[in-house]
């Protein structure tokens, strides 16, 4: 009602301005687009409102009510699992912590996503990412042909999530300001280094982002890599590489995905890449210059550019005896 | 050395330097004559090649090797060097990352089959020439002291301080130098190559083999795996990155740019060599050539007779030296 006006809005005592007009045209494309603003802001309780102070909670229940469903929707599930993983707030979190891990809102902006490829998602995947949230009961009668945004992938391209968790993790002073450890501080470096960091910066689907590995189906899963929930746990690699790897050893797990040339953390890498630097500059320096030395000697003995008439001593020797032309 | 008399002063030239030079300075050939080390001063040459150098094998794997080169450079540069402005670029050139990579790989294999087909050449022809008895190692491109020599000898030609150049067979010593660069080069590509393509089997082969032989923790905290898939996506792209600039500013300038050879060396297309750049650069192949190309007989005798160099060199006498000394001063002034 009110917020359908181009210039809702209000300039706050800061002097931030606010902008709360809501365009219907974007918002009836979007994935909440058959959501009432009461379900999500379910605070509000008379229209004029009062001035908000709450938040919204992804927790609550929306008054749709899905196929096959008792119960009205709600995304609790997917809110609990969320809340067990690293990025989930615990009590014993210090207060700078518990104000730095994102929430819902933080990644999930109501957006509206375009399709980012052609290829049809395979239904089990699918499926693995229905049940975060739906029932089984009554699957292949009512996703298989409703899921269009899963089926073929409408959302965030790789080279979004990686640039959404670089929001956070690539801010090197915060992470050390929250203690996190010294692999983590640079993971965002490390991983634009591998290959996957460099295929899917350039835009590749295929290639692994930062979610691929560090969560499940589930994709809210993430767990520290001493975390025996985690798709990086030890154990878990193999089943986590597998996802793209066809056959994964117990060697190939142990390549770095997050590799670094530090001197800290491989030394002999460290040193190889300094030899080999060393050894282009050595290599081509010397060559080039061989070059230059024998075009300058040449050049003095008569030799011109162009081999024309049969020669291309036309010139003539400043050492030796005369050359007729 | 059309006119007649451009000749007499020509002759009396080159015995005087023979008397400065040592004795090193005339080749005999049975049947042609006294070679002066300098005659590549006045052969004449087609740009496209007189002298046979390469057979149409070696002509066909360096033109693959060069279509190849440049489909990897071109692909494998932007992904190695994906935060840079132009990557993405270039990559789209390419029709995306996804047809870009199979792209790389389609042209790395082409390369490793021209490779191949190289070794075939090669193991084909020797072993031609062993039945034949015609085997000879210095006409082929196994580094022997001499080159080192000869490297030496040409430093100092380049100083001015030796008057002529070494006399060297069919591969000298950069060619060598190079081709043993090529095949160290290529053993490197193809085996870090492989750790990028296929990591999962690679991983089995490298660090699984090393990895029961050496102890744990040889290389520090590393695992084997770790090191070994940093070292392949290291050396995969230094020696590339290395290949490329020697390419472009090295091997390139030799064949482009350095006097005598520009606008370009025609040899990778027509397989043959100059014969002025054959008796400079590889005049104890030029000599192989005398004795099996008859025709190349002919036209040396021919020129020796009419540099009246022939039978017995003609005695400088003092007027002629004048005379041939005076157009140096002129000419002289024009050169850099």
């Amino acid at each position: 009602m009110c917020h359908r006006h181009r210039l809702a809005g209000r300039i706050d005592e800061n002097g931030k301005r606010w902008n709360y007009n809501i365009d219907e045209a974007i918002y009836n494309h979007s994935v909440h687009r058959n959501i009432e603003c009461r379900d999500c802001h379910s605070y509000i309780t008379k229209i004029p409102h009062e001035p908000v102070t709450d938040v919204i909670n992804c927790a609550n229940q929306c008054h749709i009510k899905p196929p096959f469903a008792q119960q009205n929707f709600s995304h609790q599930k997917i809110v609990d699992l969320y809340n067990q993983s690293a990025h989930g707030i615990t009590a014993s979190d210090p207060e700078i912590l518990k104000q730095a891990k994102p929430y819902c809102k933080f990644c999930h902006s109501n957006p509206l996503y375009t399709k980012i490829s052609e290829e049809r998602v395979s239904f089990a995947e699918t499926l693995a990412r229905c049940l975060n949230c739906h029932p089984e009961s009554g699957v292949t009668q009512a996703y298989m042909h409703m899921t269009h945004r899963l089926r073929k992938r409408t959302s965030r391209s790789s080279r979004e999530i990686v640039e959404l968790c670089a929001k956070c993790h690539q801010d090197v002073a915060l992470m050390k300001k929250l203690k996190v450890s010294a692999t983590a501080q640079d993971a965002v470096d490390t991983y634009n280094q591998s290959i996957h960091g460099k295929l899917v910066r350039l835009g590749s689907e295929k290639a692994a982002n930062c979610v691929n590995c560090h969560a499940s189906s589930g994709l809210h899963d993430i767990y520290k890599k001493d975390d025996a929930r985690g798709t990086i746990y030890k154990e878990n690699l193999m089943k986590t590489c597998q996802q793209c790897h066809a056959r994964p050893t117990e060697w190939f797990v142990g390549i770095a995905v997050h590799p670094t040339a530090k001197h800290r953390d491989s030394p002999l890498v460290f040193f190889m890449s300094i030899f080999l630097r060393l050894s282009l500059y050595g290599a081509v320096l010397t060559m080039v210059g061989l070059m230059l030395f024998e075009t300058y000697g040449r050049r003095r003995e008569g030799v011109k550019l162009v081999l024309k008439k049969g020669t291309s001593w036309h010139g003539q020797s400043k050492t030796g005896p005369p050359k007729e032309k | 050395m059309a006119t007649s008399s451009e000749t007499i002063s020509e002759t009396a030239a080159i015995p005087a330097r023979k008397k400065a030079h040592g004795e090193d300075y005339f080749t005999y050939v049975e049947g042609v004559g006294s070679i002066p080390r300098d005659i590549y001063k006045y052969v004449k040459s087609d740009p496209l090649g007189d002298l046979p150098r390469y057979s149409v094998h070696i002509v066909i794997q360096h033109l693959l090797i060069f279509i190849t080169f440049m489909f990897l450079v071109t692909t494998g540069l932007p992904i190695y060097f994906s935060d840079v402005f132009w990557a993405p670029a270039a990559i789209s050139f390419f029709g995306g990352i996804d047809s870009a990579r199979l792209i790389h790989r389609i042209a790395g294999f082409t390369m490793m089959f021209a490779a191949a087909y190289h070794v075939v050449t090669i193991a084909a022809g020797t072993l031609r020439q062993l039945l034949n008895g015609q085997f000879d190692y210095k006409r082929t491109q196994i580094p022997r002291l001499k080159d080192l020599y000869d490297l030496i000898h040409d430093l100092k030609y380049f100083l001015g301080i030796e008057a002529h150049r070494p006399k060297m067979e069919k591969f000298m010593y950069k060619q060598k130098l190079h081709y043993l660069a090529i095949i160290w080069g290529s053993l490197v590509l193809i085996a870090a190559g492989s750790a990028l393509l296929f990591p999962d089997i690679m991983a089995k082969i490298i660090p699984g083999t090393l990895g029961k032989i050496l102890p744990e923790g040889a290389i520090g905290a590393e695992s084997y795996s770790a090191f070994f898939q940093s070292l392949a996506r290291l050396m995969h792209a230094d020696e590339a990155v290395m290949a490329l600039i020697v390419v472009a500013f090295w091997h390139w300038s030799n064949v482009h740019l350095v006097p005598g050879r520009f606008p370009m060396q025609w040899t990778f297309l027509t397989g043959k060599i100059t014969r002025e750049h054959q008796i400079e650069e590889h005049f104890l192949e030029y000599l192989n050539n005398l004795r099996e190309i008859p025709e190349e007989r002919e036209y040396m005798r021919n020129l020796l007779a009419e540099l009246r160099l022939d039978a017995s060199p003609a005695k400088p006498s003092p007027d002629r030296q004048t005379s041939a000394a005076q157009p140096e001063e002129s000419g002289s002034e024009d050169s850099p």
